[in-house]
């Protein structure tokens, strides 16, 4: 027990002297628990991993299916003494517990040394930090309101152009049910239909709007027609999906454009894994992607690893500090996100070799002003669940009229923290 | 009551460690939970006391409300379903049928199955796209419907479906076992004065079984309070919230939604719900029919 | 296949049944088939989903026979499956499993026993208020417990340990074990703890030498309850377990549930009958011992 504390410090002491030093000492082992448990996810983090490794670090991985799982071990552990060295989180308000008890370390001497605040994207950095303090590594940006489609499919139902305005897209959408196919591979869980929502919100009511329900929970912007026409919006797709969507899993929605049994399915980025697996990369002949219609805006979503304090002081211990650096340099940052499906949190990453779609992302996100956080940023998990409830309701019960809807919804909002 | 000391001890010895676990892992457990449910917990507990705030919130959650009615609706029918079909089942095998071991196993194995995998298996069968339905109208009958899971009015029978398939074969182990405990001059004698088989059944056996009858429900119920794993494999909650049911709501807040306040509010009024309901019917059960000898 | 007569349970076998017709006969077997039909669906579905390649498996047609059978699902459940960078398959938590399973069922079932048999025949102050809230106990969602539990064991230090884990599985178990065993035990008949008594035995030599030999239908009963319910068990083992002991339950979910990537179905269902094996085979070779355990007053009321 001392042997190994004796170990940390020296450790700890050399990594401060020199950070190549480091790379000299014995590894001290640092696990972390994360939820990235399938092929296309492991191969991402193995990325992590292996450049931990070396540059001196020695990773242990506890990989747990399943994000509410990982979490709980994550959560059961570091209220029982026996913390991680880091574990994964949904980029926003999920470790606001955590920093307010105190439990996790500040990661503010490597984000000050690393520069971590000029490099990330404003919406990102304020989600990682608390009263301007890092206490979270953020390591990918997640796109949330893409649209993928199967360009066979788009061709046979006469659909030209890709829709760039919500009355094109539901021309395209009667086009595809017209050609006999399942217009919307649509995935009937709360959370898949909330991030739908929050994508239609974002187009058809522009970012202001977006913010104002979600950031200010201005209740005079929900009960606005904006809002109102939204929510109708929202409603009109309810007729392009097939009877059997409810519960299913969005790669099984994935599977169905990749058969051609449906047009488009409206998903976060994470679905090109899908569509690589199956040799249809988007933006490539078969899979076309576009953001969303109406107006302008990039939902972002993403994971952060927070790293729980592992002994009576607030800074990370040599491993934690090395680990927190590796995930945020440049060629981590880049292969990482290649294989994840999401595009680089550091916006000065050279990221030319990345596929068509993930450019697309980045130039969004290289402008502040279609910077959109999304519902995971701006809410807290339990306000989250509260809208889940209200749209999976309203999404799931046929003649579910839009203005008691606005109502429960605004009832939701009001009770928000 | 003239015994020695050593008697007296040994006994209380015995029980120590139950008495130890129901002291501090149940009761203490309890004592907590109620306690964290009159705080402002979120994600860790915390002691900001703020009184009745969190029941007064779960009992204006309709989404709370829903899920107590579905432990209503989902147990009397997984309960009553199970009992019906393993009674049957019973009385079936009970009447020298061939292969009887065989049956029994066909029977009893999905009780070896845990609620999980049973909610996986059955969700992709009653799935309309994959299952029953595309299979049967694959074959030719294209009106054929069976989409209960995927139907917000229907999805709770879904569950009861899969739970039945679940649980009905332990129900028929202990009625069988019950069935073979019943004397055989019983029958002699119905036989003798023409008794059709169902009504003996029906009016003799069945009177018979009342302690099998309940310890099945009693295994049942267990079962029932702790829906969960069921629910989540199955509908997840879903379509919309139409099959949420009290533990997965706990769960939602304790872990997901990140409010320990609110779940351990719901999770106190189950426990005096369970409390309520049971207090009367176990006293009668175990400790008066106890007390007066009566075991079957 | 032997008939009925097969079981020779303690209070007689059913050989004076009225004999039914044949349009009786028929119709009874009739309804057992079909009984039979529905209960085996899933368990056929998954085994030949399991034996099918992915590409047949979107095809569709899930009773449809697997058209080129192979076992290849079930070699990558069993040793090959990933999750995240393990890819040694769910064949760990088969042991963790057995590790956690055997202390599990043993000690739970001693502390049943015991317990069950010092609040059956003996008045002991309080002793049915300690009944009364195991009872309660058993009707209580893990999700109340599982909390404060965890600061607990972390307190004294078992946190995430296979003791933790053995213990949580004993402390969850002991309800319905001293239920089965009370039950039991006060079926047996007074006059024999009398006369062991008058013969000078004490408690424990009463339990050792008169009633412990006495309890194999309990026992029976106890430890296939046990064993399923265990080896089900996934919520506790995932909590408490730690991660060097995660027991097989845990790996299938890691396995069948990734969140965010292609599902195999072929695999998972490999995975789902390989985890669910040991209680199937305890059930297929104990069935008969089952039902007997239970006719003989282990379950009865």
């Amino acid at each position: 027990m001392s042997k190994s504390l004796w170990r940390t410090l020296l450790c700890g002491a050399c990594f401060a002297l020199s950070p190549l030093a480091a790379e000299a000492q014995e590894a001290v082992p640092a696990e972390v628990i994360h939820w990235w448990t399938s092929g296309g996810e492991a191969a991402a983090v193995k990325v992590i991993a292996d450049r931990f490794d070396a540059a001196g670090g020695k990773w242990v991985d506890n990989a747990v299916a399943g994000t509410d799982n990982a979490r709980a071990a994550a959560v059961n552990r570091i209220v029982g003494g026996n913390p991680p060295a880091a574990s994964q989180f949904n980029t926003g308000r999920q470790f606001d517990d955590l920093v307010g008890q105190g439990l996790l370390a500040d990661l503010s001497g490597v984000a000050v040394a690393e520069g971590w605040a000029k490099i990330i994207p404003g919406p990102i950095a304020a989600a990682a930090t608390r009263n301007g303090k890092f206490f979270a590594v953020p390591i990918n940006i997640h796109g949330q309101n893409w649209l993928f489609y199967n360009k066979d499919v788009f061709a046979k139902a006469g659909i030209q152009d890709v829709p760039t305005s919500f009355d094109a897209l539901f021309a395209a959408l009667d086009k595809l049910k017209a050609a006999g196919v399942v217009p919307i591979a649509w995935g009937g869980q709360a959370w898949q239909e909330e991030i739908v929502f929050e994508a239609v919100l974002l187009g058809q009511g522009g970012k202001d709007l977006f913010l104002k329900v979600f950031r200010d929970h201005d209740l005079e912007a929900v009960h606005s027609p904006r809002f109102r026409e939204a929510v109708e919006v929202f409603a009109r797709m309810k007729a392009y999906v097939d009877p059997g969507s409810p519960g299913r899993a969005w790669n099984d929605a994935t599977a169905m454009v990749i058969a051609g049994h449906a047009g488009l399915q409206i998903m976060g980025d994470w679905a090109k894994g899908e569509f690589n697996a199956a040799g249809m990369a988007p933006g490539g002949p078969k899979v076309g992607c576009s953001l969303m219609p109406g107006k302008p805006g990039y939902l972002m979503g993403g994971d952060v690893f927070v790293f729980p304090k592992l002994g009576p002081g607030a800074t990370p211990t040599a491993a934690q500090a090395l680990l927190a650096k590796t995930m945020l340099d440049p060629v981590t940052q880049l292969e990482f996100n290649k294989r994840k499906g999401s595009i680089p949190v550091r916006i000065d990453v050279d990221t030319s070799s990345m596929d068509p779609c993930a450019q697309v992302g980045i130039a969004m996100v290289r402008d502040p002003a279609n910077q959109v956080p999304s519902n995971y940023f701006l809410l807290t998990a339990d306000t989250l669940g509260a809208v889940q409830d209200a749209v999976t309701e309203f999404w799931n019960t046929p003649g579910a009229d839009a203005k008691s809807f606005v109502e429960t919804f605004a009832g939701v909002i009001r009770s928000a923290h | 009551m003239a015994q020695s000391r050593r008697h007296d001890i040994a006994p209380l010895l015995a029980l120590l460690p139950a008495l130890l676990i129901v002291v501090f892992a149940y009761a203490g457990t309890m004592v907590w939970t109620v306690c964290i449910s009159f705080t402002d917990s979120r994600l860790l507990p915390v002691s900001d006391f703020i009184g009745l705030e969190q029941y007064a919130r779960l009992f204006s959650d309709a989404r709370w409300i829903l899920s107590a009615r579905n432990l209503v609706t989902f147990g009397l029918l997984f309960v009553g379903g199970s009992l019906v079909i393993g009674f049957l089942l019973a009385a079936f095998i009970d009447q020298k049928v061939r292969c009887e071991d065989l049956l029994r196993t066909v029977f009893l194995y999905p009780y070896a199955i845990s609620f999980i995998v049973t909610g996986l298996v059955w969700q992709w069968m009653m799935n309309p796209s994959l299952g029953i339905q595309a299979s049967v109208r694959g074959m030719g009958w294209t009106s054929f419907t069976f989409d209960w899971v995927v139907q917000r009015d229907m999805a709770i029978y879904a569950l009861v479906i899969a739970g039945v398939w679940q649980s009905s074969g332990l129900v028929m182990a202990l009625m069988l076992a019950g069935l073979r405990g019943v004397d055989e001059d019983l029958w002699k004698a119905a036989r003798i004065e023409g008794i059709p088989t169902w009504r003996v059944y029906m009016s003799i056996v069945l009177p018979l079984l009342r302690p099998v009858v309940v310890t099945s429900v009693v295994l049942l119920s267990v079962a029932v309070v702790k829906a969960y794993d069921l629910v989540v494999a199955l509908t997840n909650g879903g379509p919309g919230n139409a099959t949420i049911v009290p533990a997965k709501f706990v769960m939602d807040y304790l872990f997901t939604r990140q409010n320990i306040g609110l779940a351990t509010a719901a999770s106190s009024v189950m426990f005096v719900t369970v409390l309520a309901a049971l207090a009367p019917w176990l006293y009668q059960e175990y400790f008066k029919a106890h007390r007066a000898g009566g075991h079957a | 296949m032997r008939a009925a007569a097969s079981a020779p349970v303690p209070t007689g076998t059913p050989v004076a049944r009225p004999r039914r017709p044949i349009a009786g006969r028929v119709a009874l077997y009739a309804a057992l088939a079909v009984a039979a039909l529905f209960f085996i669906t899933p368990l056929y579905i998954m085994t030949v989903t399991s034996l099918k390649s992915m590409d047949e498996i979107r095809q569709g047609g899930i009773f449809a026979l697997p058209a080129s059978p192979s076992l290849k699902a079930w070699t990558a459940a069993w040793s090959e499956a990933c999750t995240g960078l393990k890819c040694t398959g769910i064949s760990d938590g088969f042991f963790n499993s057995l590790r956690i399973l055997v202390p599990s069922v043993a000690l739970s079932i001693v502390l049943g026993a015991v317990t069950g048999y010092a609040l059956s025949h003996r008045r002991i102050r309080g002793g049915n208020v300690l009944f009364a809230a195991l009872l309660l106990g058993a009707f209580m969602p893990y999700q109340v417990f599982i909390y404060p539990l965890v600061r607990l064991f972390s307190a004294v230090g078992i946190y995430g340990s296979l003791a933790g884990i053995v213990l949580v599985h004993v402390i969850f178990g002991l309800p319905v074990m001293t239920l089965l065993f009370r039950n039991y035990y006060s079926s047996l008949p007074v006059d024999l703890f009398k006369a062991a008594r008058v013969d000078g035995a004490g408690f424990w030599q009463i339990f050792f030498y008169v009633v412990l030999p006495m309890s194999t239908p309990a026992l029976v009963v106890a430890a296939i309850l046990q064993i399923t319910g265990i080896w089900n068990d996934f919520i506790l083992g995932l909590v408490f377990a730690g991660r060097d002991n995660l027991p097989m339950t845990v790996l299938l979910n890691n396995v069948v549930n990734s969140s965010q990537g292609e599902k195999l179905y072929n695999v998972n269902m490999a995975a789902t009958i390989l985890t669910a094996l040991l209680p199937l085979a305890v059930y297929f070779l104990s069935g008969r011992w089952f039902v007997r355990g239970i006719a003989a007053g282990g379950v009865k009321g």
